[in-house]
Order: C-alpha cells, then structure tokens, then sequence
C-alpha cells in the first residue's frame, strides 16, 4: 500500500513537471517549435532582454498584483476583525456575499465585471475608456478579497478573547490592542491570505482576459493572444526565468521557515523576536517595493506626454521588423516622435466587431475587411476622415476607389487586397485531388482539414462550392451552406484563424481554406505547402481598408498614420513582410521581386475575374447566420 | 464591549464592496440577458435560444466531474503519502506541488500541445520506437487530460490539509479494537477526510467546467464546452446577451452541484459524529 503510494506520487509529480520541462528545454531550441529539438542557442535569451514590450508586460502583472494584494490583504484583515464580532446572522450573510466570487466560475466573475464597468462607466458615466487600469485594479481586490478574509478568520476564531480583555484591562486602547496582540496572533493567517491573493492574481487569466481596456494589459492577457498565432520562443525563455526565480523564492522562504522552527525549539523567545523580525523586515521591504514600483509607475505615466495612438490590426498583417523587413511601427515612431503606438491584434472581423460593440475601450484604427466597414458604417461606427490631413490618398489606385462598401470614399483608405483560396501540404495530398473546393470536404483526408472560425469566411466557402451568390440573404440559401458545413465538421480537425500556422507549418493538419498572403507566410516556412485558387468556381476577393472607429480620442494621429502608409515605400515594404497585394500605386517597385511577380499575390485577369467580394448583410441575416454556424460548431 | 460595537463597523466597507461588486454585476448581467441585442429591448428570445446549448451543458458538467473524479482517484494517495512523511520532507513536498500552480497555466497547456500533436513530441518518440502514432490531439482524452493536469493541485492540496489533521491515535484505537488495514480506512480515515474530498471536488469541478482554454487547445471539433460558447458569444459571435444568458445558466448548474454535493457532506460529517 505504502509503496502504491509512493509509485503514485512519483509518478503524478513526472506528470506534472514533463509540460515545464518541455518549455525549459523549449526555450534553449534555435527552431521556433516545442515538439522538434534543432539544436542549443541562448539567442531567445537575448532577445526576451531586448524586447521592452514583454518585460513591461511583466512590470504590469507584478504591479496590478502587488496592489491588489497588498489593499486585500489590509482591507480584508480588517473586515474579517468587524465580521468576526457581528451576531451569528449578519455574520453568515456577509460570509455567502465572501463565497460568491470563491464558488462562481471566473468566467461569469470576469463578464460580470465587465458588463458592469461598460454599463456604469461609458452607459452612465460617459467615459469611453471605462476598462482600464483602475477597473483591473478592482476586480482583482474583489477576486483576492476573500482569499484574505477566509485565511484570517478561522485564526481570529482560534484566538482566546482573553487575550485582548487582559490588553485592555493593561491600559490599551482597542485600537492599541489589535496592533499589539490581535494582529500577532492572526499573522499566520494575514500572510498565507496575502500569498494566496498574490498568486492567484498574478496568474489570473480569466478574469482579467474579460475586463481589460485597451491602455492597460497583463501578462497573462497577452500570453493568450500570443499562443493563439506562432509564439516566439522568447516567451519560453521568460516562463524559465520565471519558474527558476519563484522555485529559488520558495526554497529560500522554506529554508528560512524550517531555521526559525528549530531556533524555536532552543531558544523560543530570543527565536520568536527573530522571526518578528523577518516578518517586519519583509514587511519592510514589501512596502519599500511598492513605494518605488508606485512612483515608477507615477513617473512613467506622467512624464510620458506623447499622444497614444491604439492600432488595432489582424494578427500578422504588419511589417514588424523580422525577418530583414522593415519595422513599419518603429519608422512611424521615428517620424512623428509625439506619437506612441499601441498595437493590439484580431483574428476575425467577427472579433473586431464584437470588442468595439462590447464597448469600454478607446480604439484609434482599425483594419476591417469591406462587409465589416459596410456593417460598421450603417452602425455608425466610423467616424469620416479628413483627407486634408491624408494628401497621399492621391497614390491609391483607381481600381481600389469606389468600392460597393464604401461608395463615396468617406471612411476608409485600402491597406491591402487579397484572395481566399486552400494551402494544402504536397507530402499527404495527391495532385488528382486538388481541384475545387471539394478537397475541404475529401473524407481521405478526414481530421486533417482546418476551417476557418469565422461565419462569414466559412459560410463563403460552402457558398462557392453550391454556386450559390455568397451575399445571399435568402434564408432557405443559407440554410443549404449550413447544412454543407455539417456534413463537413465531422471531418474537421480544428476550426482555426491564426492557429492555422502552426498546424499548417508543423504538418499537423494538411489541408486549410485561408488568405493567400497569410498561405504565402506559412509557404516561405514550409517547402511542402502549396496554394491554389479554385479553378471553375469563385472565391473570395477582398480589401481591408484604415478606418477610424467613433470611440477614437485621437482622430488626426490615426490619420498620420494612415497617410504613412500611402507611401509605395512604406506599403512595398509592408508587403515583403505579409504577402498581400498593394492597392498603392508604385508599391511593387518597392518590393522583393519574387513577390510582386507572384502569380499567388497578384493572379492573372483571367483568375481574378472568379473572385467575389463580401458586402453588406442587414443585421437580422447576420445574426441569423451567426446562430446556424453555432449549430454547426456545436455539431 | 466598547471595542465589539465600534469594530463591527469595519465589515461594512467590506459588505457594500462586495455587494457593489458581486451581487450588482450579477444583477447587471441578468439585465443583459434579458435584452435584445441590436435595440436594447426587453426580451425573452435569449432565454428562449438557450435551449440549444442544453447538451453542451451537459457534455461539460460530464468533463469536469470525470476530471474531478480522476483527479480524486490520483490524488488521495499522493496527499495521503506527503501527509505521512517527516515535517521537513512534508514542506518540500507541499512547494513541489505549489510550484506549478504558479505558473502560466497558458504555456503549460500549450506545451501539451506539443507533446501530444499527431507530429508531436510523444509521436515521435512512438515513431523512434517503430511504433504506430496515436491520434491524441483532439479527443476527449486529451481534454481531460488537460483538465487533470490543470486542476490536480487544487485536489492534493486541501486533500493534504485535511489529512495530515487526523490524529493518528484514532488509528492505532481502530486498529486495537480489531479494525484490518481496509476497515481502518474506510471507517476511519475516508470519513474524516470527507470535509477535503468535498472541497477538492469542488475546486476541481468549478474551473473545469466553464474551461475555455483548454478545450480551444486540446480539444477537437466535436468537445465544444459551455465556456468555448460563452467565450464566443462575447468575443466573436457578438451577441453578448446571449453570452450573458449562459453565463447565468452555467452559475446555476454550479451552485446546484456545489450545493449537492456540500449537502450530501454535511449529512457524511454528521453520521460520524454520531
């Protein structure tokens, strides 16, 4: 029996530790994937200490972390005093107020949270950026609260009242006592409260993934959105940083512990003022962290007075700098040095749409596609832009103006255009198969077919293979696509956006509907991946277009910045990172040769006469077709 | 008595915190579900609509209470085994267990992932050993296997707490009055570790079963669960009263289980005091 044990507890301890394993040796990898070892680099090491951006993103974690923990941990001490002495009734319901937030999943604590911040602060209060720092602030005190408050009560009830009876009857003040005696004897339960509240704040995923703003965003947040695209293995190298610093940390506070125990032993009360000691000299440098972390904080908010520019884009649509191109962010930095920009991305225009609608947050540009800009148009969305302040709207070409969604030209200047077409991998796909559409729904290559995770994209494609009009709004129409969706989701890997990289490249998954710039990336790191565009059907042929949504606070930095990109340098050099096809005049000059001759980015006449574009569907046909893709996914 | 009166105050900063920030959101949210999505209208059409993810419900609520039983199965042991190790061997053993606890759940996750990829790394070790690779990715397997793995240290940990409490006296009497090595356990030990049982299972169950991360990760086409769908319906879908709708539902389905199953405990501790 003992020995079972044993086995077990080895056993669950490999079980635990092999996924930490896997990310430490990960981090010394010079390929960018966990599963294939390529051979030994410290480079990720070096570039995680060149990159300001992630090592920020940690200096906001331990921030938010440390101050919430440290406001719970006074708060919650100090209301677990005054609940302990109320009656018996007020007493049980201020403690199922307390489990609230302990038994409700994250996730409704963490919408809660939000709907109630967006409802108060932009519905009542007015203000656009009601998700911000401050809200985080809150939610993470209120989600640590009752870590604090349930450690420290049971330790208030173990306390003989006597104890504070004979302070008071020796001249103390109660408030005198509860400095002196109370909080002495429930320090065991204030501190295990306070590490649970930091650990679990730190960490937290959940909750906060729900209530961040744009201007404020913790590690975890971006871990998420990192792992949803090709991560870079930096991160790996940070996780073993960091697994390394908190293992030493609990060694140490351990061996510590363990010196105080046995001094105890010998010598108990010389060993008790020592262990006061610690207690108040980690107490002291506690407090002289959060000092310095605060005013850090304060001076670099303050001192920082450039205009924040928020720039929201798809994930992988921007030249950023690797891979020898030219790092569009950085050289837009450089010429207006009043600007700071902050880049966020989206997987879909779906997504793009739902974080503006939720509301709470202040977004200066955005990237949609051209139904996305007709729906945010006729939802009034977007504000119209001033093209005095863009003169080089001038280089856009004429074929790019005047499109369906956007009849007048009034909000949205072209960024890119592109087809949809399959990437498929030449290794596990016969030539005789890659015909049509058909191939996503070839059941030789069951599970090892991606599909977009997107309404629109994947009832485009069921659309193109039935030849029916892909802006259909007859219902009787669609509900044909969604049929043809079903048959094919049993045969579906995995519903993807960003995610397809991965799969694609690692050959995991074999066969993908995706944007052809997006398949000409995974192309250049996978030899075997091929692209083509239907040959006897349509396909889907669409523009993203810069536009300014109305919850922008700084409408002419947007425009700056749209006007950057009108530049054929700045936009050639953007799309020898990302593939696409220019709508800037004289762009291809500036490009790498091979690309501007891709046939994939910029197909013939006669190709490009097959191809369809998106527009405009009324709100009730998108929510329709919203519901029947959930019926689909749900199977 | 001066000192009780005034320091009662100190919880009332405390009970409209909460309040504000618990009991309004949640009321906030009702009001969300409760309305239409384009006009802000009141309607019933979301509560209507939930009918749909009905077995979705019940396919997560399976997942988490499969995981949380799993992680029990797994569990008991080991908390059992540190329980009964030497103080200083006890606190080291406490931290390993801790120490993942405090890492990116994220990356962890991801680097399953990795390891279980049908080119992945346990394949591959499969493929060096000529063997035929398993589909592991995307199954229901794995995503309890990421719900066990996740979720294991919140079962060993108040498992341990409760278990290194029983006094070992009660034992040895147990054993003097004639118990054997399986009566002493399911006489003695398994009904006074009922209080971590219980609380274990519920902190297995209650993450697992809104998950989204997990199952977007490891999961397939077809182990869609209730969180994946509330997470869509807020982030994608952009229909976040339906989103709200759900979540309410997935609140109820919680505290019910967790109300069972305390309830169920409660009458458990009372049969032993008696």
């Amino acid at each position: 029996m003992k020995k079972a044990n044993k086995l077990i507890t080895v056993l669950i301890f490999i079980f635990l530790y092999i996924p930490m394993a896997v990310l430490i040796i990960g981090s010394f990898n010079t390929g960018k994937s966990l599963s294939h070892f390529e051979g030994f680099t410290l480079q990720q090491y070096a570039e995680l200490f060149s990159d300001k951006d992630l090592l920020a993103l940690l200096g906001n974690s331990l921030l938010i972390s440390i101050l919430a923990t440290t406001i719970a941990t006074a708060f919650g001490t100090f209301a677990a005093v005054g609940i302990h002495n109320l009656k018996p009734k007020m007493r049980k319901a201020v403690m199922s107020l307390t489990n609230i937030p302990m038994t409700n999943p994250d996730i409704v604590t963490g919408i809660s949270l939000s709907l109630l911040f967006v409802f108060v602060g932009t519905g009542m209060l007015g203000n656009k950026q009601s998700l911000n720092f401050w809200t985080l602030l809150i939610a993470h005190i209120t989600f640590s609260l009752p870590y604090v408050i349930l450690n420290v009560m049971p330790k208030l009830q173990q306390m003989n009242p006597a104890l504070q009876d004979a302070a008071m009857d020796l001249g103390c003040t109660p408030l005198h006592s509860f400095f002196k005696v109370t909080i002495h004897e429930i320090m065991p339960g204030i501190v295990s409260g306070a590490i649970m509240a930091f650990t679990m704040s730190l960490d937290d995923f959940v909750i906060s993934y729900f209530v961040t703003g744009s201007d404020f965003v913790t590690l975890p947040v971006k871990i998420y959105s990192f792992t949803r695209k090709p991560i870079h293995p930096k991160v790996y190298a940070m996780f073993t940083l960091l697994f390394t610093l908190i293992f030493v940390l609990m060694v140490t506070m351990n061996l510590l512990q363990l010196r105080s125990d046995k001094r105890r032993h010998t010598r108990r009360t010389k060993a008790e003022s020592r262990t006061m000691r610690i207690f108040k000299r980690v107490g002291a440098i506690a407090c002289v962290m959060i000092l310095l972390l605060g005013t850090v904080f304060l001076f670099v908010t303050t001192r920082n007075n450039k205009i924040t520019l928020n720039i929201m884009n798809w994930g992988q649509n921007i030249a950023d700098g690797s891979d020898d191109t030219l790092d569009i962010i950085a050289a837009f930095e450089a010429k207006y040095p009043h600007i700071q920009v902050n880049y966020s991305e989206y997987a879909s225009n779906e997504e793009l749409y739902s974080k503006l609608s939720n509301g709470g947050l202040v977004v200066d540009l955005i990237i949609p596609s051209d139904y996305m800009i007709a729906r945010m148009i006729n939802e009034d969305m977007l504000l119209p832009l001033n093209f005095s302040n863009i003169p080089d709207y001038k280089n856009v070409a004429e074929t790019y103006k005047n499109q369906a969604y956007d009849p007048e030209n009034k909000y949205s200047v072209p960024y890119t255009w592109g087809t949809v077409g399959i990437i498929y991998n030449s290794k596990y796909v016969s030539e005789e198969d890659v015909t049509g559409w058909e191939l996503l729904w070839n059941e030789k290559y069951a599970k090892k077919i991606l599909m977009f995770d997107n309404s629109r994209d994947a009832f485009g494609v069921a659309a193109y293979k039935l030849g029916i009009d892909v802006n259909t709004t007859d219902k009787e129409e669609l509900q044909r696509c969604a049929d043809e969706l079903k048959k094919q989701q049993p045969l579906v890997q995995q519903y993807v956006m960003d995610q397809v990289y991965d799969k694609m490249i690692e050959g995991n998954a074999w066969i993908a509907p995706y944007y052809a710039g997006d398949a000409m990336m995974m192309m250049e790191e996978n030899p075997d991946l091929r692209f083509y565009l239907p040959e006897n059907q349509n396909f889907n042929l669409f523009i993203d277009a810069m536009c300014i949504p109305t919850c922008s606070e700084q409408p002419e930095a947007a425009e700056l910045f749209i006007n950057f990109m009108c530049d054929p340098e700045i936009s050639g050099a953007n799309m020898d990172y990302i593939c696409y096809g220019s709508p800037i005049t004289g762009a291809t000059e500036y490009m790498d040769e091979y690309l501007a001759e891709s046939e994939i980015i910029y197909p013939p006449e006669e190709v490009l006469s097959r191809g369809r574009s998106y527009s405009f569907l009324p709100g009730d046909i998108t929510r329709f077709v919203e519901k029947l893709f959930m019926k689909v996914r749900l199977g | 008595m001066m000192k009780k009166n005034k320091s009662i105050l100190l919880s009332i900063p405390y009970a409209i915190w909460m309040l504000v920030f618990t009991l309004i959101p949640l009321g906030v949210v009702a009001y969300y579900a409760l309305t239409d999505p384009s006009t802000g209208e009141f309607t019933l059409q979301n509560i209507r609509d939930l009918g749909m993810f009905l077995p979705t419900l019940g396919i997560s609520a399976a997942y988490a209470f499969v995981s949380a039983l799993i992680c029990l199965l797994l569990g008991y042991p080991m908390a059992y085994y540190i329980a009964h190790r030497t103080p200083v061997m006890q606190k080291i053993l406490y931290m390993l267990v801790m120490l993942p606890m405090c890492m990116s759940f994220l990356l962890r996750t991801l680097a399953w992932v990795g390891l279980l990829e049908s080119n992945g790394i346990l394949n591959s070790l499969l493929g060096a050993l000529h063997l035929k690779p398993i589909t592991m990715i995307g199954t229901p397997g794995a995503v309890i296997l990421g719900m066990v793995y996740n979720y294991l240290p919140y079962m060993i940990l108040p498992l341990y707490a409760i278990i290194v409490k029983i006094d070992p006296r009660l034992i040895e009497a147990a054993e003097d009055l004639g118990c054997s090595g399986t009566q002493v356990f399911s006489k003695v030990i398994l009904p006074l570790s009922m209080p971590g049982i219980l609380s274990g299972i519920t902190m297995v169950f209650v993450p697992a079963v809104s998950t989204f991360y997990i199952s977007q990760k490891l999961g397939g086409t077809d182990t869609m669960l209730i969180g994946d769908i509330i997470e869509r319906l807020f982030k994608s879908a952009g229909n976040p009263n339906l989103g709200a709708a759900l979540s309410l539902v997935l609140m109820l389905v919680v505290f019910i289980c967790t109300g069972v199953m305390n309830r169920f405990g409660g009458e458990e501790e009372g049969g032993v005091v008696v």
